[in-house]
């Protein structure tokens, strides 16, 4: 809704998490310091089981650090609010409500009358282009018009915070590019925090203010980019250095062959 | 390719599982029917077996009308299906309610999980005696055997369906900053709905099991003791009628509760 650009500060400080298996404790994460500044866009890339997502739901506060301490705009984050949004791979909409129904759960803790909450979940829905499926239930829509309804149903109730797991990770190619300007529309006129989770180095380039790469598990940043070029991006007119960066991160991520073999 | 095959469209394999349901379109249940009645026509007309043993269709047809016409049809249709809906309505919601707790609050659950398990495995008509004896042969002991038969599996499929209430959906609600009361109104609850129905739906067919059993030792009235008493004069027609009204019953309500289930878990028909 408004530019706000001093809210939605995530501190990470020295934060560990382990998870108890059969095989003992593992770590997830390794201890791990980080600030995403209000506003940005941050991409965090790394191969599978690196612990990115565990990252996501500690701020998410799905998941308790085992050490360190995470904090939004200098208060601890103890649990799941609206002030963190969170965007799921698989949409994780409510099969019960319509995409109107959806919009509007977030809503129903702010105390609007109904036709307020009404206007305002059609406006989030006019936002994403869906209006005109406002009646529909999820499983009447296409992925990439799940994901739009998710990305409503988020922003409406105006996080500080938006972290996405992989969001495009099960729609095709064409679908997420469109997805991608939608994406950039929504964000830049709500100006939320994102964290961005992907294993795509291309989306990663093309959308984010910084790059964060993690290395295989026990995960931890080995790399940080900070990209300065302007949106919309294309690796065609950006000249050498997204190339280049690209070159880059494919080849930290470029498995141990050896490993592989095994 | 399939120029050779003369096969027809089939129908889905459901239509067979849910006759009535089928028969509601107009189906092929009929001819099932018809084939049935056809053999048991010929077998009547055949006398194979003595009419006492085993009655034509006419002779249960004549049993029908005249139980009609004396009153102790309508009179037992109506006190025995008053005393399945008395005893379905109790067992169904305390097995909603109870279901509803086992599945959310862990003190509970540790409580009473492991005996309601034990309890499921013992039949309905184990529990006549202890019924009778703690109810006597009126209303009491008949509610008290369906609601508890009712009880049990609606309670279980509704602890099966909280447990399955799948993550993201709880995790996207608190994000989305929703209360305890409303994430588990507005999306455990629905989450839940489909696993709640099936347990619904097999109490309804539990009840007349149950009731049934009650009735056939230790009632005066209701459909299950008109069947014992035509044991005792060896009324085979009227046994038969007996039977084939309690499947048309049975089986009606069972599509009637299984197209409301339809309506309001509409989500889970949709591809």
């Amino acid at each position: 809704m408004s530019d706000q650009p001093n809210v939605g500060r995530v501190q990470i400080d020295d934060v560990v998490i382990r998870f108890a298996t059969k095989q003992g404790e593992m770590t997830a994460l390794d201890r791990t310091r980080l600030v995403l500044e209000p506003g940005t866009f941050t991409a965090l890339i790394g191969p599978s089981g690196c612990g990115k997502s565990t990252l996501m739901n500690a701020i998410a506060g799905f998941v308790t650090p085992s050490e360190g301490r995470l904090s939004l705009d200098g208060t601890p984050i103890t649990g799941p609010s609206n002030d963190v949004g969170v965007i799921f791979q698989q949409y994780a909409l409510f099969p019960w409500f319509t995409a109107l129904g959806n919009v509007r759960f977030g809503l129903k803790q702010l105390g609007l009358s109904k036709a307020e909450e009404i206007d305002r979940a059609r406006a989030a829905l006019d936002e994403v282009g869906l209006s005109a499926h406002a009646d529909k239930y999820p499983q009447q829509l296409s992925g990439g018009m799940k994901q739009r309804v998710a990305i409503a149903r988020t922003f409406v109730v105006g996080p500080k915070v938006l972290l996405m797991d992989e969001p495009f990770g099960a729609l095709d190619a064409q679908t997420r590019i469109s997805m991608h300007s939608l994406l950039m529309g929504v964000w830049q006129k709500h100006r939320a925090t994102v964290l961005f989770v992907t294993h795509d180095v291309d989306e990663a380039l093309l959308l984010a203010d910084d790059v964060r790469v993690m290395s295989q598990a026990p995960g931890r940043m080995i790399r940080h980019y900070n990209l300065t070029e302007p949106r919309p991006r294309a690796f065609s007119r950006s000249g050498p250095n997204l190339l280049e960066i690209r070159e880059e991160i494919l080849g930290l991520l470029r498995p141990d062959e050896d490993l592989i073999a095994t | 390719m399939a120029v050779t095959s003369t096969s027809q469209p089939r129908p889905p394999a459901a239509v067979w599982r849910r006759p009535l349901s089928a028969l509601a379109s107009g189906g092929a249940p009929l001819i099932s029917f018809a084939f049935v009645l056809g053999i048991w026509t010929i077998v009547s007309l055949l006398k194979i077996v003595p009419e006492t043993i085993f009655p034509s269709p006419w002779s249960v047809w004549f049993a029908t009308i005249e139980m009609w016409q004396n009153g102790t049809m309508p009179n037992d249709l109506r006190v025995s299906l008053g005393r399945a809906a008395i005893g379905f309505a109790i067992g169904a919601s305390l097995g909603v309610l109870l279901g509803l707790m086992t599945g959310r609050v862990a003190i509970v659950r540790t409580l009473l999980n492991p005996f309601l398990n034990l309890l499921r495995p013992i039949p309905a008509i184990a529990l006549v005696p202890v019924a009778i004896v703690w109810f006597g042969i009126g209303e009491g002991s008949k509610y008290f055997v369906v609601s508890y038969t009712v009880f049990l599996t609606v309670w279980f499929n509704t602890h099966h369906g909280m447990q399955y209430v799948p993550g993201t959906y709880l995790r996207a609600a608190r994000s989305l900053g929703a209360s305890k009361l409303r994430e588990f109104v507005t999306v455990i609850i629905p989450a839940a709905a489909p696993h709640i129905f099936a347990g619904i739906r097999l109490g309804v067919a539990l009840a007349f099991l149950s009731l049934i059993a009650a009735e056939l030792s230790g009632a005066s009235s209701g459909l299950g003791f008109r069947l014992q008493e035509a044991r005792q004069y060896i009324r085979t027609d009227r046994m038969f009628s007996l039977l084939i009204i309690l499947g048309i019953l049975g089986a009606t309500v069972d599509y009637v509760v299984h197209r409301i289930g339809q309506k309001l878990v509409h989500w889970e028909q949709g591809q």
